[in-house]
Formats: structure tokens, sequence, C-alpha cells
């Protein structure tokens, strides 16, 4: 067991050196080889057997977890990212009588949550948060992510967008970035509603395009039915719910049948 | 979190006993026999009479009279028998102790029916978690476990259902619910395999709550979801997996299931069992602001739950005002009350139907306001917040407005005259197929027990009404299966 818990360390140290140099494909293969040889450590979840390495192994385990999840987050997979991080949790809600919390324990948390609000399951994202003690809501990491889902549901986007710059963790970076674009399609269906036209100045402020030609691009590819006219972007309005003129006959018919019938039965 | 307690009667206080002792006792041996005649012509009716009964005798269950009561029924020096004795205690019982030893020697059941001793261990595990001795009701509870997982007979299920629930109460009890998780499971896949459906029906709700109680929401649904259903057989046991329901759709944002479900779980609900209801009804008002509706003052006002309901009725208030102002202090004020029910990411949730309300107010008094008098009225930060806000409310149906960004103002469309359209004659058939809908399920609803009318009523009668039954139900069921 000894030997292979140095061999593990040994290339846990490995994949660090290459993880700081930002070699992304090392990084990759050597992961690879520590999720496999994690396989043979019996105190690991699911089994959990005590054995006097057991805390050494369970820590080592849980440092390659967190770094894979940061390093999905590097490459920009998110399905890596779900994968890694249920295989990390495990060792955040069952070892708490094992070994001492982890440092990063609340980044990834709230990283997991920035995700779950970038692919909008919201759901899911409230069901993580009630996992959560009070004091975890109070980290500054986790805030973060509750504060985005407030502000995004409340519409207030520019909030959402302004706290790209009080990123609590460099890692966030990414998921924000992607939160943005989000945003924007929200922006503009909103605004599709909302205004009867815009000054291509205003829209162009609203959507975050720097120039005429990336607002014209966007236009062109989402949104084909508007219109650029007179240095006005004109949204064209759905059709509104005119009030009813004809009678539905055939479906009054139907119902009336049917209280009748029921009727019939009760008395 | 406390509605299973207040289901049960609360647990008398413990005075002298003696002038009580035998009626109770006599009590506890009419259902003795009842259990027995019940294990041998193999009726899982009487055993069900036999707990019922019980419960009844709750509060006036005493050590002497429990232990006169074991000498009578299970062999002494057996296992069973010595292990339950030594969780009474020993003072003052001696003389009824040689007193019903030896009326005991003619007494039946010497050879300890494997019912008999399941329903001792019940007995036994009541009483102790009424005399709040928790860490011996859970070694009981657990032995007894133990025991009747060695145990395969239909008539011990309905005992064992009873147990289970004890057993996870005293768990909970001593707050180590997490520890049985393992052994609910494994009691809940026997009990599918065997068709104990009561037994099923009880082990779901207790893993529920289980993990309900770690806020463990996840794998809460997805037991539920995989779970096999059928007809509920207890109403407590359907009323607790309705709530439980609610609680899960509440908390990943299905609100109108889970309103559904809350709703008919309060209404549902014994009216003793006042703790489980006034759950209920926080969840369901909570539910209600949430899909923005106002609950009715008389909610709030029923008999006995004012005090409980206070908080979320002074909630309701700042959501109706749309004051987000008055929505802070009020959640401020009762954060404590909110965390110990665990609704307080369900009101952090509910500042967006503040701020919705108040929009609304605000788009109904005015035909035309400017987005800074918006923001200062809703009082938000910024006029961009403002907007933007304004934007989304337009967009998702709760405003009819129009925004003029270079004005910067709100323009408010006239409300059309709603009963030009056909939305009245929608809220009309919806609420006639509700009233139907329930007269059908009183009728389904409807058990007789078998062979009661067999004296009263001649053949021919009785097969004139087992035909219009029959119909009845063929005509429900049809009628189910085409649209409304």
């Amino acid at each position: 067991m000894e030997a292979k818990l140095v061999e593990a360390s040994q290339l846990f140290d490995r994949f660090k050196a290459a993880f700081t140099r930002n070699d992304l494909h090392n990084c990759d293969s050597l992961l690879s080889q520590l999720k496999v040889l994690l396989t043979t450590f019996p105190s690991l979840p699911p089994l959990y057997r005590e054995s006097p390495t057991a805390v050494h192994e369970l820590t080592i385990a849980r440092d390659i977890f967190e770094h894979a999840v940061v390093l999905s987050v590097k490459a920009e997979d998110q399905d890596a990212f779900e994968r890694d991080f249920f295989q990390l949790k495990p060792y955040y809600t069952d070892t708490r009588g094992l070994i001492p919390p982890s440092p990063q324990e609340y980044p990834i948390l709230g990283l997991n949550l920035l995700r779950l609000l970038v692919q909008n399951r919201i759901a899911e994202f409230h069901t993580e948060l009630e996992l959560l003690s009070p004091t975890a809501l109070e980290n500054p990491c986790i805030k973060h992510a509750v504060e985005l889902e407030q502000s995004f549901m409340e519409g207030a986007y520019n909030r959402v967008l302004s706290a790209r710059q009080a990123v609590p963790h460099e890692t966030y970076i990414h998921f924000m970035d992607l939160l943005a674009k989000t945003v924007r399609d929200e922006i503009a269906g909103c605004s599709e509603k909302a205004y009867d036209y815009l000054s291509i100045e205003d829209a162009k402020q609203m959507l975050m395009f720097s120039s005429d030609q990336e607002l014209a691009q966007y236009v062109a590819e989402e949104h084909p039915e508007w219109e650029i006219r007179n240095g006005c972007v004109f949204f064209q309005k759905a059709k509104e719910s005119a009030p009813c003129k004809e009678i539905p006959s055939l479906q009054l018919i139907n119902q009336t049948l049917g209280y009748a019938r029921e009727l019939e039965r009760i008395v | 979190m406390t509605q299973d307690v207040e289901m049960k009667e609360p647990p008398a206080p413990s005075n002298s006993v003696s002038s009580a002792a035998s009626p109770v006792l006599q009590h506890l041996k009419e259902i003795a026999t009842l259990i027995e005649t019940g294990a041998f012509t193999k009726e899982v009716r009487r055993v069900l009479r036999a707990v019922r009964h019980t419960i009844a005798l709750r509060r006036k269950l005493k050590a002497p009279v429990l232990s006169s009561f074991l000498h009578s029924v299970l062999a002494p020096g057996s296992e069973v028998f010595v292990r339950l004795t030594s969780y009474l205690p020993k003072d003052d019982e001696h003389d009824m102790e040689v007193d019903t030893a030896s009326s005991g020697t003619q007494a039946p059941g010497k050879y300890s029916l494997p019912e008999l001793e399941i329903y001792c261990y019940l007995l036994v595990l009541i009483f102790l978690i009424d005399q709040k001795r928790y860490n011996e009701a859970k070694s009981c509870s657990s032995a007894a476990i133990t025991r009747v997982k060695q145990l395969n007979r239909r008539t011990i299920d309905v005992l064992a259902a009873r147990l289970y629930f004890y057993y996870s109460y005293s768990y909970e009890l001593t707050d180590s619910l997490g520890e049985i998780r393992g052994t609910l499971l494994a009691l809940h896949r026997t009990a599918t395999m065997r068709h104990d459906e009561l037994g099923q029906e009880t082990l779901l709700n207790l893993l529920l709550r289980n993990y309900l109680h770690y806020n463990l929401y996840d794998q809460a649904e997805k037991l539920r979801s995989k779970a096999p259903r059928f007809e509920a057989h207890s109403n407590q046991q359907f009323c607790r997996y309705l709530y439980y329901l609610g609680r899960i759709r509440t908390i990943q944002l299905e609100y109108t299931d889970a309103k559904e479900s809350l709703l008919q779980a309060a209404r549902k609900a014994p009216v003793a069992a006042r703790g489980f209801r006034i759950q209920c009804n926080k969840w369901a008002a909570i539910v209600r602001l949430l899909l923005g509706e106002i609950p009715e003052r008389t909610v709030f006002m029923q008999n006995g739950m004012k005090k409980a309901l206070r908080p979320y009725f002074e909630l309701t208030n700042a959501v109706r005002i749309g004051d987000l102002e008055l929505f802070r202090s009020v959640a401020d004020k009762y954060s404590a009350t909110f965390s110990k029910d665990r609704t307080h990411n369900l009101i952090v949730r509910l500042r967006h139907n503040v701020i919705r309300t108040g929009l609304r107010n605000i788009s109904i008094s005015y035909s035309r306001i400017s987005l800074a008098d918006v923001a200062s009225k809703l009082r938000l930060d910024s006029v961009a917040d403002a907007e933007s806000i304004v934007a989304k409310a337009i967009r998702d149906g709760a405003i009819d407005a129009t925004i003029d960004h270079a004005k910067g103002w709100v323009l408010s469309k006239e409300t059309g005259d709603i009963y030009s359209t056909n939305e009245p004659q929608a809220a009309f058939n919806s609420r006639i197929a509700f009233c139907l809908n329930m007269h059908n399920e009183a009728v389904r609803a409807l058990r007789f027990p078998p062979n009661s009318h067999k004296e009263k009523e001649s053949a021919e009668k009785r097969r004139e009404r087992q035909q219009q039954e029959q119909e009845l139900a063929k005509h429900i069921a049809e009628e189910d299966d085409d649209e409304f």
C-alpha cells in the first residue's frame, strides 16, 4: 500500500508541475493515470475501509480531484467538469469526520453553482444550494454565485455583468464569460418585447457590442426579424392577442354536453 | 420538522396508576387475543384493529402494567422477555409481578407467537419514547428490527410498519438519522419484494424524511421517482408523502405541482395533526407567493395556527404591498424562524416577486412614469437596473407596457376588456372541472367493508347494487379517457 501511495504522490507532483506550466495535454494523460491508480486504494469512497494511511490517501485523492475540476475549467470542458465534480463531491460530504476540510472547498462549490447557472439548470442550482450550511452561504465565493442568480432572475443584468470585475477566484472568469453570452441573449429577448425601437447607439451599449458591424452581424444571425433603418433598430412586435370576435361554438357544445353528462351522474 | 410528533397524541404525565392499571391490562390482554386470532385466521384486518386500539391506550401505559403484560404473554426466560424487561424500571412493580405471575400460568400464548413478540417490542418502544428514554428506545428498536428481518408473515407486516416508524423516530430524536439509512433502504427492498404495500409506503416516507432531514433533495427525488407507486393504504402515510413531495418540488421550482401537493396534504391531514398542518400551510403559503398568488387572510387565521403562521402572514403582507424595505425587515425580524423552518432560501427567492408586485401596482396606477421614479418607488439602486427589470417583467408578461429608452419612461398599455376574450369561459370551465373531478374522486374513494351487507340485503338486491356500482365505475373510467 505504502508503495502505491508514494507512486501516486510522485505522479501527482509531476501532474502539478505540468499544471502550473499550463501543459494541458500532459495534464490530461497524467490525470487518467492518477485516476486509475486511485481505484486501487480501498479507503476511498465508496468503501471507506479503515487503514493507517487512510487520512493521507483521502487527502491526496481529494487534492487530485480538486485539481481535475480546475483543469476542466482551464480546458473549457463542461462535461469533464461535471464528471470530476461528482467524483469530488463525496469527499466534501462524507469525509467530514475523517479529514480536515479543504481550503478549496467553497471556491469549487461556488464554481459548480456558477456552472449550473450558465447551463440554466436552475432547479439543480437550488438543490445544491440547500445542501450548504449558513456559514457556507456567507463565504464570498458562494455568495457571489447566489447573488448572480438573484440578479439574473430579477432581470438586473448590468449587475450580473459588473460582477465579472469582482470575481472571487480566477477560475470563475471563464464561466462569467459564458454567462455574459447568456445575458446578451436574455437582454435581446427582453428588448424585443419591451421596446418599439432603439437607436443603434443604445442597442450597441445594451447588447455590449463595440462596433456597428458586430451588432449588425448579431441581428442577422440571431434575430433576422429585426430591422435596422434610419439609425434605429426596429423590433417586430409579435401579434397581440386580439379580442375574440368569434364564438368557439364546437368547443362550447362539447363542454356543455360534458357538464350535462356529469350532472346526470350526480343526480 | 415536528409534524410526526404531533400526529400522535402527546405523552401523558406520569402519575400514580394503580387504580387505572387493571383495566388497561385487561385491554392489553384483549388486544393480545385479537392479534392471536388474527394470526391464526391470517386476517390482517384484526391486527390492524389491534394497533388502532393500542394507540388509544398509549397515554395510559405504565411500567408495572407493561411488565405484567409481558409476563402474561411472553415465556419468562426467553430471550425477548429478558431483553424487554430490562428496559422497564425494576422498582415498585414487585406486587404486580407476583400477582400476575400466578395468573400468568394459565394465560394463553405462553409459547409466544411471533406476532405477539413484535407487538411487545412495539409496546415497550412506545413506552420508552413517551418516557423520553431515547437511547434505550434506540437500542430496543434496533433489536426489534433485527427480529423483524428474520420473520416473513403477512400478519406481521402491519405491526412491522408501525415498528419502522418508531424505529426511525427514536433515531431522529437522538439526531442520528443518517445511521439507519442503509437499514431502511434494505427494509424497503424486502417490503417491495414481499408486496408489503403498507410497509413500502411507510418506509418510503421514512426514507424521504431521512433524506430531507439532511437536505438531500436530489437523492430524495431520485428515490421517489423510482420507487413503485400504488394506491395509498393509509391516509396518514399518504399525507406525509404529499408533504414531502411538495417540498421536493418547491426546491426544484415546480411551484404549480408543489402547491397542489401541499394543499392536498393540508386538507387530507386529520384535524388532530395540528403541527403537520401548520407545516403544510407554511410551505403552501410560500409556494403560492412564489407563484405570484396572494394567499387569503383566512389561511393564516385558522384556529390554533395564528401564532405559528404569524411570520408568514407578515411576509405575505410585504409581498402584497410590494414594498422591498418592509420585506427586508420582515425577513430579518423572523430570520431565526425561517432558518428553523428551512425556508430561508425560499424567502430569498421571494425578493423577485416583491419587485414584480410593486411593478404591477405602479403599472396599474400610472399610464406613464419615468424610469427614475420607478427606481425610487421600488427602492432599486440605479435607473439602469430599473430599466432591465421592467423589460424582463414585460417579457414575462407580468405587466403590459412599453419602454421609451430615449425619453426614459415606461408607457403602460390600456388594459383591454377581459370579458371580450375567452378568458372567463376558460376560468369557468376549469372550476367546474375541478368540482366534478372532486365528486368523481369521492365516489371512487368510497370503500365498503367486505361482507358487511351480507345479512341485511337479499341476493337480488345485492346483485342490483353491484351492477350499479360496476356501471358507475365503468362510466367514470371511460370518461376519464376522453378529453374533458
